[in-house]
């Protein structure tokens, strides 16, 4: 092979080159054809099963975002509005009033509102909840269970391996259709599936 | 016994029907709730009946972004890949190439924050095709194939001007400097094994490294993990000496795209027409992916090198196997990373009375109802799967590797200037270096073209001439 | 280079003023942003330990206004801090984009006056691709056989467990427990075989006096402090004692009280470096041992629990967990087959536990929807199948022993629950004091079948039947109710109270009093007594009945009784 200009080992480098590209086209061709025919058309997203969730506060800390994605939501239909409330107060707490000593939520994000003797309406401030869910084991514990842990999907990036979920220690987080977003208690699921039908999401 | 407090007798015993009878009424009521299928356990007190008008509110739940989104990135990215190609191949535009490029960055980075990327696609994809029951989305497959099958086309436009990574580490090149090509060939071999730990780390569900080893998540969403932050941090620091450090020497996508790039149809040229062997592109490219012309080159005894490559080629299954080999041995460190694996290896340590604490994991799973026997049969299958995965790993790694060697073996002369079709990434930067290029623009005449390769003959030029200067973007 | 032109030199030192400037305030927020993340790293406001510490003092001392408002103020504080910071970090990473982006502008600016063309003066130089070549090829090779041999040593390195496990046949050991038949015959639990208060031995003793040595065998100083009761199997007594900085099983011959062993447990991993705190009347050693006829194991305050051979030799030894229990962990232990199981009732939630009896590892570890308790665990054959059965408020709970699945759940006690359920006849017991006693039907669906809220046991156990159960209430009162419905046959008031529960043997009721007096009673529909037998001693603990023996701990002597005795040990 010397200096000159060698037509037969050009053309046969030219034909290999084509050959393997004919050949590189079809193997991407027949992967994203074998996908496609598994893909879904639904986005999945990612979502806490409050079934399974232990509440170890690594939600409060492990999300990408400084501000964590996973917030405590509070089914209504299930709260029993009760006085003595084991998300809301300390436990040994010796009064039910909203000082900082009786209070189990490390930045007040629970707020309490007397509705009628003697029952009081439990909300969250979003704002502030850290996603820790010291409230949701203390309702858990010894409550209804109406607090549980949820990605908010307005803040989730939805990233391609969520850094929470790889440190979940009982495996709680798993990825659900984007049009069934949350896994809620009580008539909140139902109630939720309806307004999704009207196609306002509150 | 235990429990004890002093002071009981029997009178405090009568005073005490009072409490039991109201007693009674919650025993009543919560028997009543057994009757009706008190399944939910957490139902521990009724919902009140409120005197009041009070109405429950709703429970907000804010939907994750509308799914048309999806197919508006897809839109983006094809439209992103039809101009960059375009304009890499029929304008031989720098400065609208990096343009896009920027357009790229905010779009793809800022704006869709590093999520869905074609590099971390691969995982998804090696995911997909080894479990069955992962829907992968449409937008993923989008951004797996359609940089793939471009690149077969046009060479690596994609990463030229439409990855976001590779866009943020062009951005920061100041003052490239050029890399030996034994160096740079040693790093080439860091994104082969990459790409093949990514695949089987995804393969076997353990997770994406990919994802999790992103340098520049962090920048795009103005805030990540501390290390993560330090890593893109000290990706872009280096990246203004040695020009895409990433793209380079970590990519995994970037050891697909180098493969489809030499196949590729076409691929971009230094000059739009005929190389006279000026030499003054040489500098022109900072990944160092033009190839100097070396029409006098030979081996120096051509005999050994023959039989070297018979050698290689002979022992190529050989290596395969013993890197495969060598790759099945990493099963127990590789199996490791597996969350289920992970828990067994602790199960045991609790078991075998080596930990004393239990961890929220092992926990968990105690609580769970699974029996640890369970779990350890599904670990030594991942480790099979493991054991089976460092077989492929080892083997894939090995033939990369004697390919490298065979390339290095075998002599190939070039006449004149070329691009290393599998290193380019087709920023164009070379383009405006070449004087035919110039000519083509018009920016140069035919005289001074002529002028300039006889200076050039003579070897007397100093630098080039200004309009090239003005030329250069980035 | 060419020199730019005057023009163009302005705006190059233009670019190099921003550069500069730029340059140095990306790096200033580069430190504080990096001083901030290792501020937030050392201390997390939210969970600091002050604040803790100022909380932890406060449940000690509730009234303390000055301590709430202290509380408050470091509340508001921690909280400022923690969003404070949060905003400082988004802040402070948007500025140093900022400048950052206006470093690499003003940079990329300078070095486009750089010129990358090569100095075309010096000539192409030499063609070195071949040595090129050949040099890579070279390191190439050594670089490959290097990762060849670091992956071999890191596989040959790296070991698993798991591999041990997948590679082992599974032995098939014969049954590595005493059956059940062996259980009947010795005492291996509180409240003897299956906990369920019922003695099968015979010729049980039915008169001594502790104060005359009347058929007392023999008599040996308690060796350290522990309310839990003995368990006896095959000649050989065990029981356990704890303080403040000691935990210890002890062994005696049954024949003569000698003391064959005692192991000291006081190293075991985990085991918190400060007991708890409990009260005086639990103590440390409350929880009665229990052996599967192999082995015997203990558990004490401290959430230590270990396994021991029948010879003293420790075989496992671990901590459960500190008890968060503000009395003491007073639950005893039972062994069902290969499995120790452990009600772990703390204030934080409640457990079920059990253990290999092997190896102490845990086979499952149940959280329970309870609060604390002070109850044992009973083991009951109903006929198709064994169910271990716990009382606890809210519910009484029945779980497959071999799986720890919830068997059924009834909601029906309140309080502290510290005694223990009981079963005869296809019927469980349960009581609280405060709250009722029920007759649970397991005939179909378990349900209530009667309840009863008169003369509560409040820590004695009940025992049932021949159609009959008995509760005793800690002011003194003996009530002995209908099994199937729940009526009152008779209630006697004694002068002393009972802790110490009834235990059935051959027809009688024994049941031991606070002042360490036995009353025999015929369990029978009418009342009355056979004997009344004083120890010469308080006890609290329940006796353990031998063919023809019943030992007794009290407060100060392990005693032996036997017809024959003389009293003089």
């Amino acid at each position: 092979m010397a200096g000159k200009p060698e037509r037969a080992g050009i053309n046969r480098r030219g034909f290999l080159k084509s050959s393997l590209n004919t050949l590189s086209g079809l193997l991407i061709g027949g992967i994203g054809g074998l996908l496609f025919s598994r893909s879904s058309k639904k986005e999945m997203v990612w979502q806490i099963d409050p079934e399974i969730c232990i509440q170890c506060e690594r939600c409060a800390a492990n999300c990408v975002l400084a501000h964590s994605a996973v917030k405590c939501v509070h089914s209504f239909s299930m709260c029993g509005y009760c006085d003595l409330c084991s998300g809301y107060l300390e436990p040994g707490a010796r009064s039910r009033d909203t000082g900082a000593e009786n209070q189990l939520c490390p930045t007040g994000a629970l707020k309490r509102t007397f509705i009628e003797n003697p029952y009081f309406e439990y909300t969250i401030d979003e704002k502030l909840c850290i996603g820790c869910g010291k409230c949701v084991k203390g309702c858990a514990a010894f409550g209804n269970g109406s607090l549980c842990l949820q990605v908010r999907h307005d803040r989730c990036l939805n990233c391609n391996e969520c850094s929470i979920a790889r440190s979940c220690p009982s495996q709680a987080w798993k990825r659900v259709p984007a049009d069934r977003p949350y896994i809620l208690r009580g008539d909140e699921s139902a109630s939720f599936e309806r307004r999704m039908k009207r196609g306002d999401h509150g | 016994m235990g429990k004890r407090s002093s002071g009981n007798n029997r009178r405090e015993s009568i005073h005490r029907r009072g409490p039991a009878a109201a007693g009674m009424l919650i025993l009543f009521s919560l028997l009543l709730a057994a009757v009706l299928g008190y399944a939910q356990i957490q139902e521990r007190f009724p919902k009140p009946d409120f005197q009041t008008d009070y109405t429950r509110p709703d429970l907000s739940t804010p939907l994750p972004r509308a799914q048309v989104w999806e197919y508006v990135d897809i839109a983006v990215l094809i439209a992103a890949l039809v101009l960059a190609s375009y304009f890499a191949h029929r304008l031989r535009s720098r400065r609208k190439i990096f343009w896009l490029m920027v357009f790229s960055l905010v779009y793809f980075g800022f704006i869709r924050q590093g999520c869905v990327c074609a590099v971390g696609a691969v995982q998804n994809v090696a995911y997909a095709l080894f479990n069955t029951g992962y829907a992968i989305p449409l937008s993923v497959i989008a951004f797996f194939v359609l940089p793939l099958v471009f690149t077969l086309f046009y060479g690596r436009t994609f990463c030229a001007a439409v990855c976001p990574l590779g866009a943020a580490q062009d951005a920061v090149i100041l003052k490239p400097v050029r890399l030996s090509s034994t160096t740079a060939g040693l790093l080439g071999m860091l994104p082969v094994i990459y790409l093949g730990l990514a695949v089987l780390f995804a393969a076997t569900g353990t997770g994406f490294i990919i994802c999790r080893y992103d340098p520049f998540i962090g920048f795009f969403r103005f805030g990540a993990s501390f290390a993560m932050v330090l890593f893109g941090a000290a990706v872009l620091l280096l990246g203004t000496v040695v020009a895409r450090p990433y793209c380079r020497f970590l990519c995994p996508l970037g050891v697909l795209l180098d493969w489809m790039s030499r196949l590729s149809k076409k691929h971009v040229k230094i000059t739009p027409d005929t190389c006279s062997n000026c030499r003054l592109c040489e500098e022109s490219c900072p990944f160092g992916a033009i190839h100097k012309p070396n029409p006098s080159a030979q081996s120096p005894d051509k005999q050994t090198e023959l039989r070297r490559l018979a050698v290689l080629l002979v022992l190529l299954p050989v290596i395969m196997f013993g890197a495969g080999w060598a790759g099945s041995r990493l099963y127990v460190p590789l199996a490791r990373q597996h969350p289920t694996v992970a828990l067994s290896e602790e199960i045991l340590l609790e078991n075998g009375g080596k930990r004393a604490v239990m961890t929220d994991a092992t926990r968990a799973f105690r609580a769970s109802g699974k029996t640890a026997d369970e779990l350890f049969e599904e670990a030594g299958r991942i480790q099979q799967r493991f054991r089976t995965g460092g077989w492929l790993l080892g083997g894939f790694i090995g033939i990369v590797f004697v390919f490298k060697l065979i390339g290095l073996t075998i002599l190939r002369r070039r006449p004149e200037y070329e691009i290393d079709a599998g290193a380019c990434f087709s920023c164009g930067r070379c383009f405006s270096f070449c004087p035919y290029e110039q000519l083509r623009l018009g920016t140069i005449t035919q005289k001074e073209l002529e002028e300039m390769e006889r200076e050039g003959k003579n070897g007397s030029g100093a630098g080039g001439t200004s309009p090239m200067e003005n030329n250069q973007n980035g | 280079m060419d020199k730019p032109s005057k023009k163009e030199g302005v705006l190059y030192r233009t670019a190099r003023g921003v550069a500069v400037v730029s340059g140095i305030f990306a790096l200033i927020l580069c430190v504080l942003l990096i001083a901030n993340f290792l501020q937030t790293q050392s201390v997390d406001p939210l969970n600091s330990g002050a604040l803790t510490r100022l909380m932890e003092e406060l449940r000690g001392n509730p009234e303390d206004t000055a301590l709430k408002e202290q509380i408050r103020a470091l509340d508001l504080l921690a909280r400022k801090a923690y969003f404070t910071r949060q905003w400082q970090i988004r802040t402070g990473s948007y500025l140093l984009f900022g400048f950052v982006l206006a470093l690499i502008l003003s940079l990329k600016y300078m070095s486009a006056f750089r010129s990358r063309l090569p100095d075309l003066r010096k000539g192409p130089g030499p063609d070195r691709t071949w040595e090129e070549k050949l040099l890579s090829r070279r390191s190439l090779i050594y670089t490959g056989l290097g990762l060849f041999v670091l992956a071999l040593s890191a596989g040959a390195l790296s070991r698993s467990d798991l591999r041990r496990i997948g590679r082992a046949e599974k032995p098939t050991v014969s049954a590595d427990f005493a059956s059940a038949e062996d259980m009947r015959k010795n005492w291996p639990a509180f409240r003897g075989p299956g906990g369920n208060g019922v003695a099968f031995s015979e010729k049980i003793p039915m008169e001594w006096n502790g104060e005359t040595g009347e058929n007392i065998l023999w008599k040996i100083p308690v060796p350290m402090e522990g309310y839990n009761s003995p368990i006896v199997w095959d000649g050989r007594l065990f029981l356990s004692g704890a303080d403040r900085n000691n935990q210890a099983v002890f062994c005696y011959n049954t024949e003569n009280g000698e003391l064959l062993w005692r192991a000291d447990l006081d190293d075991i991993p985990g085991s918190p470096q400060e007991r708890p705190r409990t009260t005086e009347d639990t103590g440390y050693a409350a929880s009665t041992m229990a052996t599967d006829g192999r082995r015997v194991f203990v558990i004490f305050a401290t959430g230590d629990a270990a396994g021991l051979s029948m010879d003293g030799t420790r075989i496992w030894a671990k901590n459960l967990g500190l008890p968060q229990n503000h009395y003491g962990h007073s639950s005893s232990l039972i062994v069902f087959e290969d499995r120790l199981l452990i009600q772990y009732d703390q204030n934080t939630g409640g457990r079920l536990i059990a253990l290999n009896t092997r190896s102490g590892e845990v086979i499952y570890d149940r959280p329970r929807e309870v609060e604390i308790s002070w109850a044992s665990p009973i083991l009951v054959d109903t006929g198709s199948r064994t169910e271990l059965i716990l009382n606890s408020n809210p519910s009484v709970v029945s779980y497959d022993p071999v799986s720890g699945t919830e068997l059924w759940n009834i909601r029906c006690m309140m309080g502290e629950v510290a005694p223990s359920p009981a079963y005869a006849d296809g019927m469980v017991f349960a009581v609280n004091d405060y709250a009722r006693l029920v007759g649970i039907d397991l005939s179909g669906e378990p349900s209530i079948a009667w309840e009863v809220i008169d003369d509560l046991s409040e820590v004695s156990s009940p025992v049932a039947s021949g159609g009959l159960v008995f509760m005793a209430a800690s002011y003194g009162a003996l009530s002995c109710l209908d099994a199937k419905t729940g009526d009152l046959l008779w209630i006697e008031d004694f002068d002393d109270g009972f802790y110490s529960s009834p235990i059935l043997s051959g027809g009688n009721i024994y049941l031991m009093d606070m002042s360490g007096v036995t009353h025999i009673i015929k369990a029978a529909r009418e009342f009355e007594v056979t004997a009344r037998n004083p120890l010469g001693e308080k006890a609290v603990t329940i006796p353990a009945f031998m063919p023809g023996r019943i030992y007794i701990r009290g407060y100060k002597n392990l005693i032996c009784i036997g017809s024959g005795g003389d009293g003089q040990p």
